[in-house]
C-alpha cells in the first residue's frame, strides 16, 4: 500500500520536474537574443562591424604583445544600463623593447607609405565622391529633418555608415 | 476591497486644484504615452489613466495626435460628440476651448480629437507645442496619446511633453522598439523623465517560463517601471461600450490602471503582484514542494 503512494509520488514529482526543466526555453532564449540585438541597435554595431574592429584590434595590439590572434575576444555586454566593450586578450609572449621598437616603426612607415597613396588617390576620387553625395541627399530628402537631428545625437555616428 | 483608494479619491475631490493658493494659474504636467510598436496599448492606456485621473480630481484633457487613425474617442464612447478636432484648431476654424469635447461622465475630463480625414503633416512640432502651454494653464494633466513609429507624427507628440511613458507588452519586438524609443527620449532635453508601462503581462505564461516575466523586460531596458497591467479579456469588452476599465471596480486591470494614476500622482503604491501563481497546477505544485521540503 506504502509503496503504491511513494511510486505515485515519484512520478508526479517526475513530471513536475520535467516541466521545470524546460527554464532554459522561449523566456531565456528570448532574453538572450534580444541582449545581442539591443546592443547591436544602441551602438550601431553590426556583427561585421564587430569582426572589423576585432581585426584591427588584433593588428594594433600585435605590435605590443605577442597574442594568439584567433582566441581575441571582443563583446559587447551590458553593464547596468551602460554598455561595456570587453575585450579579452590571450598573451603569449611579451615581446621586449627592441622588437617593440620595430613593429612601430614599421608600423610608422606604412602609414607614411597609404597617406602618399591617399593623396594622390583622392584627386582621382573626388569626383567620384560628390556624385555619390549628390545621390545620397537624394535619397535623404523623404526622411524627416528631425530624424537626420537625432541620428546625429546618437553616440557613435561612425564613420563606417558611409 | 477599494475603500482605501476611494478615500483618497474622495479627499483629493475636495482640493482645489484649478488655482494655487496665489491664485496663479496652475502648469499642468505634459505627459506623452509612447511606444514604437503600434497595438502595444498606448490608446487604451491613455483612456484609461485620464480617466483615472480625473476620478482623483485631476483636471484632464488628452489629446489625440494619431492624425487619421483616431481611437481614443472610441475607447472613451465620445465619438458622437466630436464637432472640431485639432486640425480645426491649427487651422482657425475654431478656438481651442471649443474644441474640448467633455466626458459624458466626468467633466474634469476632456478629450482633443485627432482629425480622421487628414495625415501627419496636418499639424506641426510647434503647433503641438504651442496647445499644451495653452492647456497647461487650465490643466492639471496633458495626456498625448502617440501614433506608432518614430517618425513625424512620434516627433510632433513628443514636441511639446516634458514626461513619457512608453508602453510595452513583454514580447521581443515590442522591448526592441521600446528601447529604441527610449534612446529617443534621452537624446530630448525637454524630456525630463520617462517611465515604462508593462502591459498585457501574462502570469500563466511567465509562470511556465514561457513568456518574459516583468523583471526581465525592466532589467533589459533599465528603466523604471510605473505600471504593470495584466492582460485582460474585459478590456476588449470595455472597449467596445466605450467605457474605459478603469470605471470597472472589480477589474483587475481597472485596479492596475487606478495604481499607476496614484503613482503619477505621487503616491507609492506596491505592484500588484500578477506573478503569483494562483492556478490550481500552482496550487499543487506548491504542495507537493511542500512536502519535499525545499525544492527549487
Ligand atoms: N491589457 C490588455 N488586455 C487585453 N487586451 C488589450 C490590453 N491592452 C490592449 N489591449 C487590446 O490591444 C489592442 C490595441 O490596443 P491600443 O490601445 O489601441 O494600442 P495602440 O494605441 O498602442 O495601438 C486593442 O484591441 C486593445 O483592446
Ligand atoms: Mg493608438
Amino acid at each position: 500500500m506504502n509503496e503504491i503512494f511513494t511510486n505515485l509520488y515519484n512520478k508526479v514529482i517526475g513530471f513536475f520536474r520535467q516541466t521545470e526543466k524546460q527554464e532554459t526555453s522561449a523566456k531565456d532564449v528570448a532574453c538572450n537574443r534580444l541582449r545581442v540585438v539591443l546592443m547591436q541597435d544602441r551602438t550601431n554595431l553590426t556583427p561585421e562591424l564587430m569582426e572589423r574592429m576585432r581585426k584591427e584590434l588584433v593588428e594594433l595590439l600585435s605590435k605590443y604583445v605577442e597574442m594568439d590572434k584567433e582566441a581575441l575576444e571582443l563583446n559587447l555586454e551590458q553593464d547596468g544600463d551602460q554598455v561595456a566593450l570587453m575585450l579579452s586578450i590571450p598573451v603569449i609572449r611579451a615581446k621586449d623593447e627592441e622588437e617593440i621598437q620595430k613593429a612601430l616603426q614599421e608600423s610608422e612607415e606604412e602609414k607614411e607609405k597609404s597617406e602618399e597613396e591617399d593623396s594622390s588617390e583622392k584627386e582621382t576620387s573626388e569626383t567620384v565622391d560628390s556624385e555619390e553625395n549628390n545621390a545620397n541627399k537624394d535619397s535623404e530628402k523623404e526622411e524627416s529633418p528631425q530624424e537626420k537631428e537625432t541620428d546625429a545625437k546618437e553616440e557613435n555616428p561612425s564613420e563606417d555608415k558611409k | 476591497m477599494l475603500s482605501y483608494p476611494q478615500k483618497i479619491l474622495d479627499s483629493l475631490n475636495k482640493i482645489n486644484y484649478t488655482t494655487n493658493i496665489k491664485g496663479e494659474t496652475m502648469s499642468g504636467r505634459v505627459i506623452v504615452i509612447t511606444s514604437g510598436k503600434g497595438g502595444v496599448g498606448k490608446t487604451t492606456t491613455n483612456a484609461n489613466i485620464g480617466t483615472a485621473l480625473a476620478r482623483a480630481g485631476k483636471k484632464v484633457v488628452m489629446i489625440d495626435t494619431d492624425l487619421g487613425l483616431r481611437n481614443l474617442d472610441l475607447l472613451l464612447g465620445l465619438e458622437n460628440r466630436i464637432v472640431y478636432t485639432i486640425v480645426d484648431v491649427v487651422e482657425e476654424r475654431c478656438k481651442l476651448k471649443q474644441a474640448l469635447v467633455k466626458d459624458k461622465k466626468n467633466p474634469n475630463l476632456c478629450l482633443l480629437a485627432a482629425a480622421q480625414t487628414r495625415d501627419k503633416s496636418a499639424v506641426t512640432e510647434e503647433q503641438l507645442k504651442d496647445i499644451c502651454e495653452t492647456l497647461k494653464k487650465d490643466f492639471d494633466f496633458i495626456l498625448v496619446d502617440c501614433p506608432a513609429g518614430i517618425e513625424q507624427g512620434f516627433q510632433n507628440a513628443v514636441a511639446g511633453a516634458s514626461e513619457a511613458i512608453v508602453v510595452t507588452t513583454p514580447e521581443m519586438s515590442a522591448v526592441r522598439d521600446a528601447d529604441r524609443i527610449i534612446g529617443l527620449l534621452e537624446a530630448k532635453e525637454e524630456i525630463k523623465s520617462y517611465k515604462l508601462l508593462l502591459n498585457r503581462v501574462r502570469p500563466n505564461l511567465v509562470k511556465t517560463n514561457d513568456m518574459m516575466s516583468v523583471d526581465d523586460v525592466v532589467e533589459i531596458l533599465s528603466a523604471d517601471l510605473i505600471g504593470i497591467i495584466p492582460e485582460d479579456t474585459g478590456i476588449i469588452t470595455s472597449t467596445n461600450k466605450g467605457e474605459p476599465i478603469v470605471n470597472d471596480d472589480k477589474s483587475l486591470a481597472g485596479k492596475a490602471y487606478r495604481n499607476v494614476a496614484r503613482r503619477i500622482i505621487g503616491e507609492d503604491v506596491p505592484f500588484l503582484n500578477l506573478e503569483e501563481d494562483t492556478s490550481v497546477m500552482g496550487k499543487v505544485k506548491k504542495f507537493f514542494s511542500g512536502l519535499m521540503g525545499k525544492e527549487k
